[in-house]
């Protein structure tokens, strides 16, 4: 069952041991390259009332599945220690967080601040739009290019994203592949 | 004739030697990776023990009859003591898929008392076949991805 997913709706799922059956963890956050478009891990949390920070990390390699009640990995093998796993998930450079960047065309048209990310889920999570705050005010959610360029502070996107603006993520599911065919990338 | 978890909580066991009541089910553990039960709980808290199956003579539908009182033993590794505190009771257990998509919550496991095989599992108004089972623990059961919502 593939479905759109924002990271916040992520964040905080149980992660649950296929063999296991134990909730071994649940998600702090989404770590995410956006040159590359790409889920490359995510960060735990501790299990529990008292919960804290879990010093390992999963990497996007070791997610089994993510699904709308819990992100599902085969066995605990699959936490790793940060110094274990590949840099970008073992120290996610902070200049990557595009939440909060200005979403610019490549025509110099601002099409509001990304507030979240909107990732298809159902295997290991490919990230595939934005939400993003609209200068009018009011949430949107744009699709993304299998990559951009992103400064930090900015985004730069196809002129014809703006075209591609939904309400919804079910409206941005259809308006993914439609997209990307228009850009040539499907 | 399958018998089933629930109706089996609650179920006496007794003890063929000298036809003493030793206890009653408090419910069984359930071997995912083998789809059996491996043991039957009897009591709670510190004075939980379990029976290992080979350890039951029969399972019956009024009595679960051990040889005698030395088939039952106190928890000996981490997974009998939490089935001792109850944390692997599977009824009432998130059922999951290995998709990450929770169908609802398992009602009740059907099996052979003869064998103690798994024959069915129930969530819901749906009986899933004992082979869709791929894991069970403190959590949820972990079904295959056949399982899964299709919307």
């Amino acid at each position: 069952m593939k479905l759109l997913m924002t990271a916040s709706q992520i964040n905080g799922l149980p992660v649950v041991t296929v063999r296991g059956g134990d909730d071994v963890a649940e998600v702090r956050d989404v770590i995410y390259n956006p040159e590359a478009g790409r889920l490359v891990g995510l960060t735990l949390n501790k299990r529990g009332f008292f919960s804290g920070r879990r010093k390992e990390v999963l990497p996007a390699e070791g997610i089994h599945a993510i699904g709308r009640d819990a992100v599902m990995i085969l066995d605990d093998s699959s936490l790793t220690a940060p110094e274990d796993a590949p840099d970008d998930v073992g120290h996610p450079a902070t200049e990557r967080n595009v939440i909060g960047d200005d979403v610019l065309t490549e025509g110099g048209k601002s099409l509001g601040v990304v507030r979240d990310l909107a990732l298809l889920v159902g295997g290991a999570g490919e990230v595939v739009g934005y939400q993003i705050e609209k200068p009018a005010g009011g949430h949107g959610y744009i699709p993304l290019p299998a990559q951009l360029a992103v400064s930090g502070a900015a985004l730069v996107v196809p002129d014809v994203t703006e075209e591609f603006v939904r309400d919804d993520l079910v409206g941005l599911g259809a308006a993914v592949d439609d997209f990307r065919a228009r850009l040539g990338l499907a | 004739m399958s018998d089933s978890f629930r109706l089996a909580t609650g179920r006496k066991l007794v003890s063929r030697a000298d036809a003493q009541e030793l206890g009653a089910v408090t419910h069984l553990l359930l071997d995912a990776a083998e789809r059996r039960v491996s043991a039957v709980v009897v009591g709670k808290g510190r004075n939980a023990k379990l029976v290992d199956w080979a350890q039951v003579n029969s399972f019956g539908p009024d009595a679960i009859m051990v040889a005698d009182e030395l088939a039952l033993h106190l928890p000996i590794d981490d997974r009998e003591r939490a089935a001792a505190d109850g944390k692997l009771e599977v009824l009432g257990k998130h059922a999951l898929t290995e998709g990450g998509n929770e169908i609802g919550t398992l009602d009740d496991v059907t099996f052979d008392p003869r064998t103690g095989a798994i024959e069915m599992l129930r969530v819901g108004a749906r009986e899933i076949p004992a082979g869709a089972l791929l894991g069970s623990g403190s959590y949820a059961v972990i079904l295959d991805a056949g399982q899964d919502p299709t919307s």
